[in-house]
C-alpha cells in the first residue's frame, strides 16, 4: 500500500489531478496573501522607522487632505512634554515647481526636521544639516528629471499667482542627497528641504503651518496611555497611533478583505472536490482488490489511511508546485496593482506571513487527507464478499 | 515449510453448522446454502466441487469469515465467528486464514516480494523477518528470481503462484482456494495443482473449490455441492 506508487498507476491522470490543485493551491495562496498583506505591508511601512504615531488635523489622516496644522512649534513642544514620547517631527506637505532652462516641472515637496522625521532614507549623498536652510533631498525620479546631482543647485518655486503665472517665492537650494521617499509612488518627483524653506515657498510660515507631525512613543506598553494623555493635550488634533491606523485602513479595505476569503474558500472547495473526486474514481476502480485486501486480513484502518495518504500526497504534491504558482503570480500581480497612480510604491497587496502561510498549508493538507477520507471509508467499509463476486463477473 | 503430516484424527480446525445463506436478487431471494455442515481436521486436503451457483464459494467465504451466514455457525481454530467484531474477525483471517482467489489479486504496484510481504507487514512483523520469510516462500512455490518483479511483470501461473505464497505468509491454520485455476491453461494449472499437492504432504489444510474435476481428484477427499446443499463426501 504505496501511496506515491499508487498514484502513479495513472500518470496522466495524476498529473492532471496535481495541475488542478497546483493552480487552486496558488489561488489560494494569493487570496491568503491578499487578504491581510495591504495592512501588514502598510503597518510596516508606517512603522519603518520606528515612529509609532501620527497627529494630523481633526477627522483625516495624515495627507488624506490639505488640511495644516497651525502653530506647530507650540504642538511639537506640548507633545515632547510628555515622558513616553522620545521624538516628534513635523511634516509638511506643498505643491512646488521647479525650474529648468525650457519649463516648469511639478513636484512634490516635503517639509521636513531632519532630525526627527519619517519619511524618506538616503540613497546617495548626506542628509540635511541642522537648520540647514540651504540644503535640498531630491528623489531619484526627480534628479533625473533635473538632471542634478549631490552639489548641483536647483531653483524651487511655489504658490504661482493664477493671473500672472510667476511665483511668488523662490529659493535657490544645494541638492544634499538623493533619496527614496517611502509614501512616494512610482516615478513620483518629491523633494525635502528643512521646514521653515518649505514653509517659507508656501507661505505658511507665518502661521507655523504644518500637515501633520509623527511621533515616537517608547516602548509598546505606553503606546496606548501615551496616545491617550496626548489626544487630552491636543483635542483639536487627530492622534492615532500605528495600531489605529491599520484598523481604520483596514476598515475601508472591508470588502477587499471579503472578497479574498471568498475567493480563497472557493480554491479550498475547488481542492476538495478535485481530490474528492480522484480519490472517488480510484477508489471505485480498486474495489476488488480493496476487498482482496480486507478478505485477507487487511484492517480497516489501514486502507483507509492509505488512501487518505494517497490524497496527502496528492494535496502535497499540487500545493508544492502550487506555492511556487503563487509566489510567481503574486509578484506579477504585486507589480501591477502598485503601479496604480497616486499608492505608495512601498505598499505591497501580497504579503507573506509565516502565520497565515502555515494555517494556509495545514488547511491544505488537512483538506487532502480529508477530501480522501470519505471515498476510503466507502471503500473499507464495502461488504467483502458481495464486492468479490460483482468483481469476478 | 516446516509442518508435515496430516493429523484426521485431531479435533476439526474448521466446523460449519446448519449454513444457510440467502441473497436478495431482482426481488427475490436466492437461498444460496440450505443447510450445510462440515467439519475439516488439521492437516486435510478437501476438494468441495459442484456446478456454478451450486453455493461452493459461498461457503468458502463463510468458512473464511467473509461473509456472515443467514443462520448456522462456523467455528475455525476454535473460535465462533458470528461472536467476533469486525476487528477480531479481521485479524483472525489475518493469522489463521490464508486466501487464494480465481483472480489472485495482487497489488499491481507492489513486487512479488512486496506482496507476499503484505500480509505479514500487516501483522506487524518486522521487515528483515519478512523479507527473510518472503524469500523462503518464492523460493518455495518455485518464483526465487521473480521477488523483485512487479506483478504486471509476472504471468498468471506466476501471479497465482505469488498469491499462494501471500497466503502462506502468516503460517495459516488453513488455506482457502476458490477456483485457483480458473484463470489459468491446462499446462499453467497443472502447476499449481502440484503446488497443492505439495503444500498437502508438508501438512497444510486445504480447502479448494473447483469445478475442475483434475483438482478435486487431488485432493484427499471431495464434498460435491448442489443447489446448496452437500449432495457427497466422499474421502
Amino acid at each position: 500500500m504505496n501511496p506515491i506508487r499508487n498514484l502513479f498507476r495513472h500518470p496522466i491522470r495524476t498529473g492532471l489531478a496535481i495541475a488542478g490543485i497546483m493552480v487552486t493551491t496558488a489561488m489560494l495562496l494569493d487570496m491568503v496573501l491578499l487578504s491581510g498583506g495591504i495592512e501588514r505591508s502598510f503597518e510596516r511601512l508606517l512603522l519603518g522607522r520606528g515612529y509609532n504615531v501620527r497627529v494630523s488635523p481633526k477627522g483625516t489622516l495624515p495627507f488624506d487632505t490639505d488640511a495644516t496644522i497651525p502653530g506647530a512649534s507650540a504642538i511639537r513642544a506640548t507633545i515632547l512634554a510628555d515622558s513616553a514620547v522620545v521624538a516628534a517631527g513635523p511634516l509638511l506637505g506643498a505643491a512646488l515647481y521647479a525650474r529648468r532652462p525650457d519649463t516648469l516641472v511639478t513636484l512634490f515637496g516635503y517639509g521636513v526636521d531632519p532630525a526627527a522625521q519619517a519619511i524618506y532614507q538616503l540613497d546617495a549623498g548626506s542628509d540635511l544639516g541642522p537648520a540647514d536652510s540651504a540644503g535640498v533631498l531630491l528623489s531619484q525620479p526627480a534628479a533625473t528629471l533635473l538632471r542634478s546631482g549631490v552639489g548641483d543647485t536647483v531653483t524651487l518655486q511655489a504658490r504661482l499667482d493664477p493671473e500672472a503665472a510667476v511665483a511668488g517665492v523662490e529659493r535657490r537650494l544645494v541638492v544634499r542627497g538623493v533619496v527614496h521617499f517611502l509614501y512616494d509612488y512610482t516615478g513620483q518627483l518629491s523633494v525635502a528641504a528643512w521646514l521653515p524653506v518649505i514653509q517659507d515657498l508656501a507661505r505658511v510660515r507665518g502661521e507655523d503651518r504644518v500637515s501633520a507631525f509623527v511621533v515616537r512613543i517608547q516602548g509598546d506598553s505606553e503606546l496606548a496611555a501615551a496616545t491617550e494623555r496626548l489626544r487630552a493635550a491636543l483635542p483639536a488634533l487627530e492622534i492615532n497611533s500605528v495600531g489605529d491606523m491599520v484598523a481604520r485602513f483596514r476598515e475601508r479595505l472591508v470588502y477587499f478583505r471579503q472578497l479574498s476569503y471568498i475567493l480563497g474558500t472557493i480554491s479550498l472547495g475547488v481542492t476538495v472536490l478535485l481530490v474528492t473526486t480522484l480519490m472517488t474514481i480510484t477508489v471505485n476502480e480498486r474495489l476488488g482488490e480493496i476487498a482482496t485486501l480486507r478478505a485477507i486480513g487487511v484492517s480497516q484502518g489501514s486502507i483507509v489511511r492509505g488512501i487518505m495518504m494517497e490524497g496527502a500526497a496528492l494535496t502535497l504534491a499540487g500545493g508544492s508546485l502550487g506555492v511556487l504558482l503563487g509566489v510567481v503570480t503574486a509578484k506579477y500581480l504585486d507589480r501591477i496593482l502598485t503601479a496604480f497612480p497616486g499608492l505608495p510604491a512601498a505598499i505591497s497587496f501580497f504579503v507573506p506571513e509565516p502565520r497565515s502561510l502555515m494555517i494556509a498549508a495545514l488547511v491544505l493538507v488537512l483538506t487532502g487527507i480529508l477530501a480522501g477520507a470519505y471515498p476510503a471509508l466507502l471503500a473499507a467499509r464495502s461488504p467483502i464478499a458481495a464486492t468479490l463476486r460483482s468483481d469476478a463477473t | 515449510m516446516s509442518r508435515r503430516g496430516q493429523l484426521p484424527g485431531a479435533s476439526p480446525i474448521l466446523i460449519a453448522r446448519e449454513l444457510c445463506k440467502d441473497y436478495p436478487m431482482h426481488g427475490e431471494t436466492v437461498h444460496a446454502l440450505r443447510g450445510v455442515s462440515l467439519e475439516i481436521r488439521p492437516g486435510e486436503y478437501v476438494a468441495i466441487a459442484g456446478p456454478s451457483g451450486c453455493g461452493k464459494s459461498t461457503l468458502l467465504q463463510l468458512l473464511g469469515g467473509i461473509d456472515t451466514p443467514t443462520s448456522g455457525t462456523v467455528t475455525l481454530n476454535g473460535a465462533a465467528l458470528e461472536r467476533l467484531d469486525d476487528r477480531a474477525l479481521t485479524r483472525l483471517r489475518l493469522t489463521k486464514v490464508g486466501f487464494v482467489f480465481q483472480r489472485f489479486h495482487l497489488l499491481p504496484v507492489l513486487s512479488a516480494a512486496e506482496n507476499v510481504e503484505l500480509p505479514m507487514a500487516e501483522a506487524g512483523m518486522a521487515r528483515a523477518d519478512r523479507q527473510a520469510r518472503a524469500t523462503e516462500l518464492l523460493g518455495y512455490v518455485g518464483l526465487a528470481g521473480r521477488s523483485g518483479h512487479r506483478a504486471t511483470q509476472l504471468s498468471g501461473g506466476e501471479m497465482q503462484r505469488v498469491a499462494l505464497a501471500r497466503a502462506l505468509a502468516n503460517r495459516p491454520a488453513v488455506i482457502l482456494a476458490d477456483e485457483p485455476t480458473g484463470e489459468l491453461d491446462a499446462t499453467t494449472g497443472r502447476g499449481i495443482l502440484d503446488l497443492f499437492r505439495q503444500l498437502s504432504l508438508d501438512g497444510v489444510t486445504l480447502v479448494v473449490v473447483t469445478h475442475d474435476e483434475r483438482l478435486a481428484a487431488e485432493a484427499g477427499r471431495v464434498v460435491h455441492m448442489l443447489d446448496g446443499r452437500i449432495v457427497s463426501d466422499t474421502a
